[in-house]
C-alpha cells in the first residue's frame, strides 16, 4: 500500500433547499439568509489507497450518491479537499452523457478526450471497446438509433476498457441480457485482480462481504465506520435491527 | 480567476468543432430542406418587415418613421438593403442571447450525469449559430455585390464577426448558468429579447437622434454590430471612424468578459445540484 489515490479531507456539502421559485432568483444577486439546508456530507474524511476494493454502505439519503459524485467530478464540496490521482470510471449513469447526433467511434473519442486521453491511445483501445459492446455496424450510426440496452454496453464497454485508476460501481446497475451481465461481472473482477480501485456501492451486504475487504458507512452524511467489511456490516447491521425495535415500541 | 474556462478549451478544440457539426445536424435533422430552413426563416421574417415599413405604413401615410435618416449618407439607398444588412447580424444575435441562455438547461445531462467541460457546451452550440451566421451573411453578400459592389471595407466583417461571437459568448457565460439556476432569469431574458429589436437600430438608423437618445442608442452594443455590418457592406467606412461609439463598446466587452468569467466561477460548482 502506497501512497492514497483517493483523499477526502474533512469534506461537507450543503444542498440549500429554496423555498420556492422567488427565493431562487433571489439568491442569484443576494446571498439567502438562513435557508433551510439539507447536509449531504458532513465531514468526511477518509483515504483509499491504490489498489484497494472498498465497499459503501448505508440507507437511502445517507450521502453515498453524492460522494460518488464528488469522486467521479460531476459534483463539487463545499468545503474540505478531495484529491483524485488518476483516471475515473464510472459505472453509475451508463446511457447518459452521450452526444446522440455523433456515431458510436465519435463517442468514444468524445469520452476519452474529457478523460484527458491522447488520439494515439484511444485509437489503441477503440476496437477492444467496439468488440466488448457488441455493436456490430452500429458502432458507426449516430447514438440517437442505438436501443437503451446498445446504450448501456456501449457506456459499460468504455469504462471498463480506459484501463481505469478507480472504477466506481453501483450495484443496482443493470446492463442487458444474462449473458452480457456475467461478462461485465467478469471484467469488473478482472479490473479488480489487475490492481485497479474498486468503489462498490450497494444495499446488499452479501455482494459486498464479497467483493471488497473494506467498507465505509455513512449514515446522514456522517462516517459511522470505516474498516474491515465483517466490522463495518455488523455496525450497520446492529443499528439497523435497533431502529427497528425502536419502532416497535 | 481566468482558470476554468480556459482550462476547460484546453485541448478540447477537435471536439469542440465535431460537437458545432452535430448540433447542426440535431437542428435540421428530419427535414424535407434540411439546412435550407436556416434560410427560409429569416427569408420570411426581412419579407414581412420590408412589406410593413415598405408597402403597410406607406400606405398609411401618418406615419413617417425615422427611415429616410440614411439621408446624411454619402448616398441614398434604399431601405430593403439598409435593413437587410442590418437584420442579418441580428438574426445572430436574438438567436444566441436567447438560446444561448437556454443551452445549460436544455444540455443537463453533460452536467449533472457526466463529467463535461461545461463551459464548452456554450461554445460549440454557439458555434453551430455562427455556422448558419456565416452562411447567411454568404447570401447576403451576392446580393450586396449585385446591388452595391465589393469595396476593401467588406474586410472589416473579419472583425466585426468575431468579435460578434466573442461578445455575446461571453455575455453567455453569466446568463446561461443564471438561467440554468433560475427559470425566472430566463423567462425574463426571453421576454426582453423580444422588444430590444425595436429598441436597437436595425430597422431604423440609430445614428439619427440627436441629445440624450443618441447616447441611449451608443450604450447599445447591438447598434455596434448592426452599423458594424453597415459599415462594411453599406457604408464602406472604417471601424475607427465613430470613435466614442468604438470606446464606449470596447469598455463594455471588457465588462461583459470579466463579469462573465465571474458569474460561471461563482455558479459552476453549483450547476450540478440545481439542475
Amino acid at each position: 500500500m502506497s501512497e492514497p489515490i483517493i483523499t477526502f479531507k474533512n469534506v461537507s456539502k450543503t444542498y440549500i433547499l429554496y423555498k420556492n421559485d422567488q427565493a431562487r432568483f433571489k439568491a442569484l444577486f443576494i446571498k439567502p439568509k438562513n435557508p433551510k439546508t439539507n447536509k449531504a456530507l458532513n465531514n468526511v474524511s477518509f483515504e483509499i489507497y491504490r489498489g484497494e476494493s472498498v465497499g459503501i454502505v448505508g440507507d437511502n439519503g445517507a450521502g453515498k450518491s453524492t460522494l460518488l459524485k464528488m469522486i467521479t467530478g460531476v459534483a463539487f464540496p463545499d468545503e474540505g479537499d478531495i484529491i483524485v490521482d488518476g483516471k475515473v470510471a464510472a459505472l453509475l449513469e451508463l446511457t447518459a452523457g452521450f452526444s446522440l447526433e455523433m456515431t458510436g467511434r465519435e463517442n468514444i473519442y468524445l469520452k476519452g478526450y474529457i478523460l484527458g486521453l491522447e488520439d494515439d491511445y484511444i485509437k489503441e483501445i477503440e476496437e477492444n471497446i467496439i468488440e466488448f459492446a457488441q455493436l456490430g455496424d452500429y458502432i458507426d450510426q449516430p447514438v440517437r438509433t442505438y436501443s437503451s440496452g446498445m446504450k448501456m454496453r456501449l457506456g459499460f464497454a468504455i469504462n471498463v476498457n480506459i484501463e481505469p485508476d478507480v472504477l466506481v460501481v453501483d450495484e443496482a446497475l443493470a446492463v442487458g441480457d444474462a449473458s452480457f451481465k456475467r461478462k461485465c461481472k467478469d471484467k469488473i473482477k478482472e479490473i479488480m485482480t489487475n490492481g485497479t480501485t474498486v468503489l462498490y456501492v450497494s444495499h446488499s451486504a452479501d455482494s459486498v462481504r464479497e467483493i471488497c475487504p473494506r467498507s465505509i458507512y455513512l449514515r446522514k452524511g456522517t462516517v459511522i465506520f470505516d474498516g474491515p467489511t465483517d466490522e463495518t456490516l455488523k455496525v450497520y447491521q446492529d443499528y439497523k435491527e435497533s431502529q427497528k425495535a425502536k419502532k416497535k415500541k | 480567476m481566468f482558470t476554468s474556462i480556459f482550462q476547460e478549451h484546453r485541448g478540447f478544440g477537435k471536439q469542440i468543432f465535431l460537437l458545432a457539426k452535430n448540433e447542426l445536424i440535431k437542428t435540421y435533422k428530419g427535414a424535407v430542406i434540411g439546412p435550407l430552413w436556416s434560410v427560409v426563416k429569416p427569408a420570411f421574417t426581412i419579407f414581412v418587415y420590408w412589406f410593413a415599413f415598405s408597402v403597410g405604413i406607406k400606405a398609411l401615410k401618418a406615419v413617417k418613421v425615422h427611415l429616410n435618416g440614411m439621408e446624411h449618407a454619402a448616398f441614398s439607398i434604399d431601405f430593403f438593403t439598409f435593413m437587410f444588412i442590418g437584420i442579418v447580424p441580428w438574426f445572430f444575435i436574438q438567436d444566441q442571447i436567447v438560446q444561448g441562455a437556454k443551452t445549460l438547461r436544455n444540455n443537463r445531462q453533460f452536467i449533472t450525469k457526466v463529467k463535461f467541460p461545461v463551459s464548452t457546451i456554450l461554445t460549440y452550440t454557439g458555434l453551430s449559430r455562427l455556422f448558419v451566421h456565416i452562411f447567411l451573411v454568404a447570401i447576403m453578400y451576392v446580393y450586396v455585390l449585385f446591388r452595391i459592389g465589393p469595396s476593401w471595407y467588406n474586410l472589416q466583417f473579419f472583425l466585426y464577426c468575431p468579435l460578434m461571437f466573442i461578445f455575446f459568448l461571453a455575455l453567455s457565460w453569466s446568463t446561461a448558468p443564471m438561467s440554468a439556476f433560475s427559470k425566472d432569469f430566463e423567462s425574463l431574458i426571453v421576454s426582453v429579447m423580444s422588444g430590444v429589436f425595436w429598441l436597437s437600430g436595425i430597422m431604423y438608423d440609430s445614428y439619427s437622434f440627436t441629445g440624450g437618445l443618441k447616447i441611449a442608442m451608443l450604450l447599445n452594443p447591438i447598434n455596434f454590430f448592426a452599423n458594424g455590418y453597415r459599415n462594411c457592406f453599406l457604408y464602406h467606412r472604417a471601424f475607427f471612424t465613430y470613435k466614442t461609439e468604438l470606446v464606449i463598446f470596447l469598455v463594455e466587452f471588457l465588462a461583459v468578459f470579466f463579469l462573465g468569467i465571474f458569474n460561471y466561477n461563482r455558479l459552476r460548482k453549483k450547476l450540478p445540484d440545481v439542475l
